[in-house]
């Protein structure tokens, strides 16, 4: 009787199993029909860049189907931590959004899930972004995803500190060497520097260092130089810096944000961070007296790191009805006054001339930050090689910390890319 | 003969709900699993067709992934054998009448009720070299003049997480156990006294083969959970640095989800799913097989 049981109980699993994956693959089709009702939808991810993202999209929402009767608009907002999951669980059950707010794109366009963006985006709008944002989108000729707000790093130090301690601000690598050193005999419980090689963004160190020592992720054509010479140096430095005691204590484990928090607390004298810093430490009820000033480099230029965001349209098989309304987004949110909005209210940089200006009169203080922003480099995100190789950037450097040999690491890392 | 249709249906009609459960929120996925694993599927999630064994051979070809099952099965035994030894000394010890017992018992269950991300968190800010609350304590007491690096080597930070799982895990076996304990006969331990057997011999003649059942069972199911567990190691060091402290599930979550590599983290699930497999039978039918006799 047991085994009849138990035979009954596993055949009706699998008979579940089976109807119910029938059922899953031919799902995309029936939300497909949905849309052709007089309203037309156009369903949106947002990242959550902050408290305040929810909210702004929410008004978004509301203001946007008061001006644009007939199209219903669906903002989802969802957190970095999840987002990439939610996006790969949708595209892999043919759900994939219209629209998408997101860093990264080249995986999408690799497996030609996205619509070139000047499909969707009106000229005009198109024209407001800055030549070189776009650049960055750009694969085989054909601009990708627009971008949606951008930011920049540079370094932070301790007013009070370097006063007290009656050193300089370093500019070259040297200085810096001597600078940490000069602090570390000032006060013993003072880390000079801080530096994250963390999963979550390790790379960003690799850049730091790398970029501002003539190296970098690519050459000019585009090709992978990860094991160039400059390279190598630039991790043996910034490796010395930890061995010699100059830094965070764990660099493998203290994130950005532990790092902005040891600034605002006063316990580190200088930090790499983005212009979003002073708003950070004002959030988190610190009062440090900081200065801003180049990221030290090692070839007589500094380099900036930037960092920016996109909007990327799937390719949904849409009407020119659908298309119109998607347009019409995007017109709605690159609107100067909304734009100007959005990029205020989370602290970050514009991705757009009137953004900028509308930047600086708000706050004039913020014109050295569009400057830099002109002078940074990003991230070769446009490579659909770009994950392997900012995880692959993140462990060589956390095998370096644990004694690794630095050129051996880079070089294995360079082979696995080609 | 409806009648006796209706008997032999019966059985099946009240256990459908939940073998549909499980089919739906079990079955399934381990099928999607395990042909994602056999699938070639790029970064974005979608599958490109099949790959045969290569996700496995790529996966058993990393060097990392060597280091990641060493990981883990120190982290299953260790967690799970110690946490097993302290509960049940705990369970002996809250068995026997004191003062204040219920309070006892009602304080052991808190790190069990409270989620693990929150104990985890709590304790990462604990042993923190830089604000940690242990470094605070020890030099308010004056036992320490400078912060203590707690944390090292990627060998102490794994310690530390053992710990964390050891404590974390304790409270389970010690109710298990206790309502084993509470189960058995004062009569037995009567009888033994009156024939003078000592503490130990009481110990391990009368109690520990009377609470095998309930040890078995907590054993089995913490092999389950330990062996599985995300949040603590994700909490306080993501694996880092460089695979020293990744365990097979956040190994898996890290190439999935970091790395873009779905199929070979589906590899390494299937890997872990047939470990555990093959553990938790070989316990059991040594087990069983020890109950016939």
């Amino acid at each position: 009787m047991k085994k009849r049981l138990l035979a009954g109980l596993l055949a009706a699993a699998m008979t579940f199993g089976l109807v119910a994956c029938g059922g899953s693959g031919s799902k995309p089709e029936s939300t497909q029909a949905d849309s052709s009702e007089d309203l037309v939808e156009v369903h949106v991810i947002a990242a959550q860049y902050g408290q305040n993202t929810a909210e702004w999209w929410s008004n978004f929402v509301g203001d946007f189907e008061k001006d644009n009767p007939g199209i219903h608009l669906d903002v989802e907002v969802v957190s970095w931590n999840d987002i990439y999951t939610v996006v790969n669980t949708r595209i892999a059950n043919g759900e994939a959004p219209d629209v998408l707010n997101i860093d990264v794109f080249a995986d999408y366009q690799a497996d030609n899930l996205l619509l070139p963006i000047q499909d969707v985006v009106s000229e005009e709008t198109y024209a407001k972004m800055f030549p070189a944002f776009l650049e960055q989108s750009e694969v085989d000729g054909t601009v990708w995803a627009v971008p949606d707000l951008a930011s920049a790093r540079a370094l932070y130090y301790n007013k009070d500190i370097f006063e007290k301690a009656g050193i300089e601000v370093p500019t070259t690598w040297d200085e810096l060497t001597a600078a940490c050193e000069a602090l570390k005999k000032y006060d013993a419980n003072i880390y000079p520097w801080g530096i994250d090689m963390t999963t979550d963004e390790g790379q960003a160190a690799f850049a730091y260092y790398t970029w501002n020592n003539g190296g970098g992720f690519v050459d000019a054509d585009g090709n992978w130089t990860i094991n160039s010479d400059a390279n190598v140096e630039a991790v043996k430095y910034a490796v010395d810096l930890v061995n010699k005691g100059y830094t965070n204590s764990d660099p493998a484990n203290d994130t950005r944000y532990d790092l902005q928090d040891m600034f605002g607390a006063g316990q580190l004298a200088m930090v790499i961070a983005p212009n979003s810093l002073p708003t950070y430490c004002k959030d988190g009820g610190y009062e440090v007296n900081y200065g801003v000033a180049a990221i030290p480099n090692n070839t007589g230029a500094s380099v900036s790191a930037g960092v920016m965001d996109r909007f990327m349209c799937f390719d949904n098989e849409y009407d020119d009805a659908k298309k119109e309304a998607i347009t019409k987004f995007f017109d709605y949110f690159y609107d100067d006054a909304r734009y100007s909005d959005w990029v205020l209210m989370e602290g970050f940089l514009p991705a757009t001339q009137a953004g900028a200006e509308a930047m600086v009169a708000a706050d004039p203080e913020q014109a050295s930050w569009i400057e830099i922003l002109d002078s940074c480099q990003f991230y070769p995100t446009a490579k659909a090689e770009w994950a392997d190789v900012k995880q692959g950037v993140i462990d060589v450097e956390q095998q370096a910390l644990l004694g690794g040999d630095v050129k051996e690491l880079l070089d294995n890392l360079q082979n696995e890319l080609q | 003969m409806n009648k006796k249709f209706m008997r032999k249906v019966n059985p099946y009609l009240w256990i459908a709900p939940s073998v549909i459960l499980m089919a739906i929120f079990i079955v399934i996925p381990i099928f999607m699993v395990f042909r994602m694993s056999i699938s070639d599927i790029s970064k974005a999630g979608i599958i490109k067709g099949f790959a045969g064994m290569g996700n496995f051979q790529k996966v058993m070809g990393t060097p990392a992934f060597k280091i990641v099952l060493r990981n883990t099965i120190v982290w299953t035994i260790f967690v799970v054998g110690l946490s097993t030894l302290l509960g049940f000394i705990l369970a002996l010890m809250l068995n026997s009448k004191f003062k204040g017992r219920k309070i006892a018992r009602a304080i052991i269950v808190f790190p069990w009720a409270t989620t693990l991300v929150v104990q985890a968190s709590a304790w990462k800010f604990i042993i923190d070299t830089d604000y940690g609350t242990l470094n605070s304590l020890l030099r308010t007491l004056g036992i320490i003049q400078a912060n203590v690096n707690w944390t090292p080597t990627a060998g102490a930070y794994f310690a530390w997480e053992i710990a964390c799982g050891i404590f974390v895990t304790i409270p389970f076996v010690c109710f298990t156990v206790l309502a084993g304990l509470q189960s058995i006969d004062q009569s037995y331990y009567e009888a033994a006294e009156l024939d003078g057997a000592g503490y130990f011999k009481t110990l391990f003649k009368i109690t520990v083969p009377l609470v095998t059942p309930q040890l078995t069972i907590s054993t089995v199911l913490n092999i389950i959970y330990v062996f599985n567990s995300f949040p603590i190691i994700w909490t306080i060091t993501k694996g880092d640095p460089a695979n020293r402290t990744d365990t097979i599930v956040t190994y898996l979550y890290k190439l999935a989800f970091y790395n873009g590599k779905q199929g070979q983290a589906a590899a390494v699930s299937v890997i872990g799913f047939l470990i555990l497999l093959i553990c938790a039978s070989l316990y059991m039918i040594s087990v069983l097989r020890k109950g016939d006799e």
